[in-house]
């Protein structure tokens, strides 16, 4: 535990470390490459909640990503446009505004998680994770078909959404914006898991029969998570957008939910700061190999496989027990 | 009947022709140790999982202290008061047995869905937990991971887990199975002392520790009570002889 919080220390400094570089050097691409670490980072932590540290396999989060990102989308959309949103029972507009877009994302992502967690949680095992994919898939399926906001194609918004007394196009000021948000998701996390609650969940992926026998009504703590979880996605969902200036039905794809898996997978599955070292060595695999290669992701699979072979507990899993066996 | 903490009447199980309980009807009373023994597969562990709601049963009824918990899923019947032990130790493994008496505490002390207080800083739920810990004898190894305690730990934390929960009545499935000759002894002095708040339905193959305890015995064979009394009245029962204690006592 000492060891793992040294190297929390250490992820935080490189993630002030690289994008100063990127000032340094006059190299913006690096920061807009932190950012998206920083992003994914984010929606892995979602994830981690439910997949990490309370057993749920949603293959749906996706799901999240996406409702979050078109939230912004089609907020943003019509603002540009000065388009109303909808006009009964009363007129309302788009907004270009990320403090008002934000709490927008959040709702009506914890709103989905919501639904989908109510109707998915009564399943488990291999039928959660089809169920979870299906609502996703539902929704890819929904965007594809709704050329109001691009069908296929996307959704360009061409100006990043603002925030007062902060130029968001500035890849620095927008790193710094992103960077808020997933220390106030660890946060969250950190205390989430520390809570009482937290114990409840926790408990449920190692022994849910005993901690019913307990008098914890399971289904209530697992839809909880699955909400809390689905949301801190959904906002990064959001900030994507914002990151892109774009939004497509690919957010929704059930590869987004796959790669958001391998975040937390490769990084380390229970593990606070796991999903952001996986979705770094992600991008950092993406950027290297792809470089060489159209197919880096042939390597990101074998890796995989290594990593779920022997490696378990993910990256921060490795390093840990290295140091242990030099101490 | 105003005696009675716990009524079951005529209940029964079936998969298929199979008849896994058949119009069982025990009861418990207060102050009261009533103890269930039966061969293997005679319908012990499943009547266990029927009283407490993981198995439902096609007919009968569960009166619980004046309360018909017939309807009752497990959960709601473990909130109001029916706490037991599994036949094979079922804890939480990757927490210290520490914090499995907290985890046990939770519910009662409606502390579940407290999401941002830390449970560490908790000093009522920490300090309660050690006590029970100490009646348990297990608290010197307060920090100690569940998976890593003893066979026989692992069943004292299991029996802590139940007494946490400060329950109406206790289901004990084979609560010294393992234990040795001090452990068993430990659990007999507890279960003396604990049968006066909560009574307890104890399910045991240690012959010894049952006619020490038990206030009354039940025999079940093929899923049906075939004899019921107290412990002298068993004992000289030809027919618990015949079809379990095979000796005489």
């Amino acid at each position: 535990m000492i060891i793992e919080k040294f190297f929390n220390k250490w992820i935080m400094f490189f993630l002030i470390l690289i994008p100063s570089c990127g000032v340094i050097f006059d190299e913006p691409y690096f920061i807009t490459l932190a950012t998206k670490v920083v992003i994914l980072g984010i929606a892995g932590i979602g994830l981690n909640l439910a997949l990490g540290y309370c057993g749920l396999i949603s293959l749906g989060h996706a799901a999240f990503f996406g409702i979050g990102g078109y939230i912004t989308g089609i907020l943003s959309f019509h603002a540009l446009n000065d388009e109303v949103l909808f006009s009964w029972p009363l007129a309302v507009s788009g907004s270009s505004e990320m403090l008002i877009i934000w709490p927008i994302a959040i709702l009506v992502s914890a709103l989905f998680s919501f639904i989908i967690g109510l109707l998915s949680l009564r399943t488990s095992g291999v039928y959660f994770i089809m169920i979870t994919l299906a609502f996703a898939q539902m929704l890819y399926f929904f965007s594809i078909s709704w050329p109001n906001y691009g069908g296929e194609d996307g959704l360009s918004i061409y100006m990043r959404n603002s925030f007062p007394m902060v130029n968001t196009m500035d890849p620095l000021s927008f790193y710094v914006i992103s960077l808020f948000w997933l220390l106030f998701s660890i946060f969250i996390s950190l205390r989430l898991i520390n809570s009482p609650f937290g114990m409840s969940f926790q408990a449920i992926k190692q022994n849910e029969e005993r901690v019913k026998s307990v008098g914890i009504e399971t289904f209530k703590v697992k839809l909880l998570v699955f909400v809390i979880s689905g949301t801190i996605t959904g906002l990064a969902g959001s900030l994507y957008t914002d990151l892109n200036r774009f939004v497509s039905p690919t957010v929704l794809d059930w590869h987004t939910s796959g790669e958001i898996m391998v975040f937390v997978i490769l990084g380390g599955m229970a593990r606070l700061y796991g999903p952001l070292v996986g979705a770094a060595f992600f991008i950092a695999l993406e950027q290297t190999l792809g470089s060489y290669t159209e197919n880096w992701q042939f390597w990101l699979g074998l890796i995989l496989i290594l990593v779920i072979l022997y490696a378990r507990s993910g990256i921060l899993g490795l390093f840990d027990k290295k140091l242990r066996h030099e101490k | 009947m105003k005696n009675k903490i716990l009524n079951i009447k005529n209940l029964s199980k079936s998969y298929g022709a199979f008849k896994v309980t058949d119009e069982i009807a025990i009861d418990l009373n207060f102050d009261e140790i009533h103890a269930l023994i039966g061969p293997n597969g005679a319908g012990k562990s499943t009547l266990i999982k029927q009283i407490v709601g993981s198995v439902k049963h096609d007919i009968g009824s569960i009166v619980l202290d004046q309360e018909d918990i017939t309807d009752l899923n497990d959960v709601e019947r473990a909130k109001i008061g029916i706490s037991r032990t599994f036949q094979v130790s079922s804890i939480i493994p990757k927490f210290s047995a520490l914090d499995n008496i907290i985890l046990s505490l939770l519910d009662k002390s409606k502390e579940t869905f407290q999401i941002f207080k830390s449970i560490r800083k908790n000093k009522e739920l920490d300090a309660k937990a050690k006590k029970i810990l100490r009646e348990i004898e297990l608290f010197d190894k307060s920090h100690i991971l569940a998976s890593e305690l003893s066979h026989g730990d692992r069943r004292k934390l299991e029996v802590g887990l139940a007494l946490a929960m400060d329950p109406k009545v206790f289901l004990f499935d084979e609560p010294m199975a393992g234990l040795d000759e001090s452990g068993t002894k430990m659990m007999i002095n507890l279960f003396k002392k604990i049968k006066t708040n909560s009574p307890i339905l104890l399910i045991e193959h240690d012959m010894d520790a049952v006619f020490a305890l038990a206030d009354r015995v039940s025999v079940i064979n093929y899923g049906k009570i075939v004899a019921t009394g107290t412990a002298d009245q068993i004992k000289s029962n030809v027919l618990v002889r015949d079809v379990y204690l095979g000796y005489e006592i």
